[in-house]
């Protein structure tokens, strides 16, 4: 489909625009995520026990690398599940 | 000297003494290979996130510490040697330092720039003067 034929975006976006993401590393300057910080890793990993994507967290690119880490690191110390169902 | 985390789950069937006689040699290690250890952490029983050679639970301790690079190498040995232990994972904690060395070396960089930039601007004057 052309973007010229798209259809409108529904006016409830226009008048309800999506509530703006922030990183929360940033917001609280953070420089390193450690892998032993279980309570906050868990809060990016819904119940499957994926990493969640930028697009639906806001974490800025710089904190998401080192919060995918931590993530894999504490995986492997059996702090985080690779899989749950 | 760099700073070095070296994390291991011990196996939950170890008696309170053994896993203490366990923890305390390893910090031995340490010593003897001049290093220095900076913090000692030990969360003690924790549920494991997915059985570990069919244990659900370990005792988990945590060293870090600083010195040369063959510590670690020394307690993997000794990690694998032994039964008790069923997970480690030795990392390097140089973020932070990283950091501090780049903004320093920016900082750097700034003050000669700008000690930098009048030296130029007197020598461009010389130079039109000798290009006449």
């Amino acid at each position: 489909m052309a973007r010229e034929d798209r259809p409108e975006r529904s006016s409830y976006r226009k008048f309800f625009p999506p509530k703006k993401k922030f990183c929360r590393f940033c917001q609280r300057n953070v420089k390193a995520i450690d892998y032993k910080s279980v309570e906050i890793l868990k809060k990016y990993i819904p119940d499957r026990g994926k990493i969640s994507p930028r697009r639906i967290t806001g974490t800025c690119a710089f904190h998401q690398r080192k919060l995918s880490l931590a993530v894999k690191r504490a995986r492997l110390m059996a702090l985080l599940p690779y899989v749950e169902d | 000297m760099r700073q070095y985390e070296t994390g291991f789950v011990l196996s939950p069937g170890l008696s309170e003494e053994d896993a203490g006689a366990f923890i305390r040699q390893m910090a031995d290690v340490i010593s003897q290979k001049k290093g220095k250890m900076v913090k000692q952490d030990i969360w003690g029983k924790r549920r494991l996130a997915f059985p570990i050679k069919r244990f659900t639970e370990g005792i988990y301790v945590f060293f870090l510490y600083e010195g040369p690079g063959d510590i670690s190498q020394e307690l993997e040995r000794r990690f694998k040697q032994s039964d008790s232990v069923i997970r480690f994972l030795t990392i390097k904690k140089d973020a932070k330092d990283a950091f501090r060395k780049k903004k320093r070396a920016a900082r750097e960089a700034a003050a000669a720039a700008a000690q930098a930039a009048p030296a130029p601007e007197a020598t461009p004057a010389p130079a039109a003067g000798e290009e006449k």
